[in-house]
């Protein structure tokens, strides 16, 4: 997502993604401290869609990460129609959305892996009530 | 076709592609497609998920159209990359509801 929005919208034509090797502009690295297996807390941005679907200001989550926003394009998460939407402890973007769609969330976390029956990871459920035309039910974090 | 447009009448059914190389099998797969069940069942919105392996995309657009949600699962690197990229631009033109992890 990021790679996609750094290429379409912020003038990085050549943004890539560490993980397919060398060329282009990385806009996406190697952490220098790998999120792999790991449980993190994470920030919700205030007046964030995303803080409004977890209905609260932090959370616990789970993530498979090594890779992440590379420093030298951390601006690039907050122009153009994007916003930082969480973040982790150190400071590092762990989430984002954009301000001109009606729901475009991308997290560097793994929120799949602490949804539950009976407890549906809230970006999942405001995603379907998107789809649906429905009317986002905010709040409904565990 | 605008979002307003896009969203004027609700549905309780939806269709959500779901990006994704790791096998049915792979632990992240299943958390996956369960994790969208859950949703299901808490919203009451059904939902038809569809796996989309990046090397089957030949129209992004197509996996955009209205009524259907987009889902980038786990799982880079992707085996077409440069396909998942082109239906993340596709969501965000068409105002297509989009989650990426």
């Amino acid at each position: 997502m990021l790679v996609e929005h750094a290429r379409s919208l912020a003038g990085v034509a050549d943004a890539s993604h560490a993980e397919y090797g060398p060329g282009g502009r990385p806009v996406i690295s190697l952490l220098a401290c790998s999120l792999q297996d790991q449980t993190i807390d994470v920030e919700l941005t205030p007046g964030s869609l995303l803080s409004r679907l977890y209905g609260r200001p932090r959370a616990i989550e789970r993530t498979t990460c090594s890779y992440g926003l590379t420093p030298e394009f951390r601006h690039i998460a907050d122009e153009h129609g994007m916003r930082t939407a969480a973040t982790d402890g150190t400071g590092e973007v762990r989430a984002t959305e954009r301000v001109d769609h009606p729901f475009f969330v991308g997290t560097l976390y793994q929120p799949q892996l602490t949804t539950v029956p009976g407890a549906a990871h809230p970006v999942f459920v405001g995603l379907l009530q998107a789809a649906s035309g429905g009317r986002l039910a905010f709040g409904t974090a565990r | 076709m605008s979002a307003r447009r896009r969203y004027a009448s609700a549905v309780r059914r939806v269709v959500v592609n779901m990006l994704i190389d790791y096998s049915a099998e792979h632990p992240y797969h299943r958390a996956s497609v369960a994790a969208l069940q859950d949703a299901s069942e808490q919203t009451g919105v059904a939902v038809e998920v569809r796996v989309v392996p990046t090397d089957t995309i030949d129209d992004a657009d197509r996996l955009t159209d209205p009524g259907a949600a987009v889902f980038i699962g786990p799982g880079t690197p992707y085996r077409n990359p440069e396909a998942a990229h082109a239906v993340i631009r596709s969501a965000r033109a068409r105002g297509a509801p989009l989650v990426a992890t």
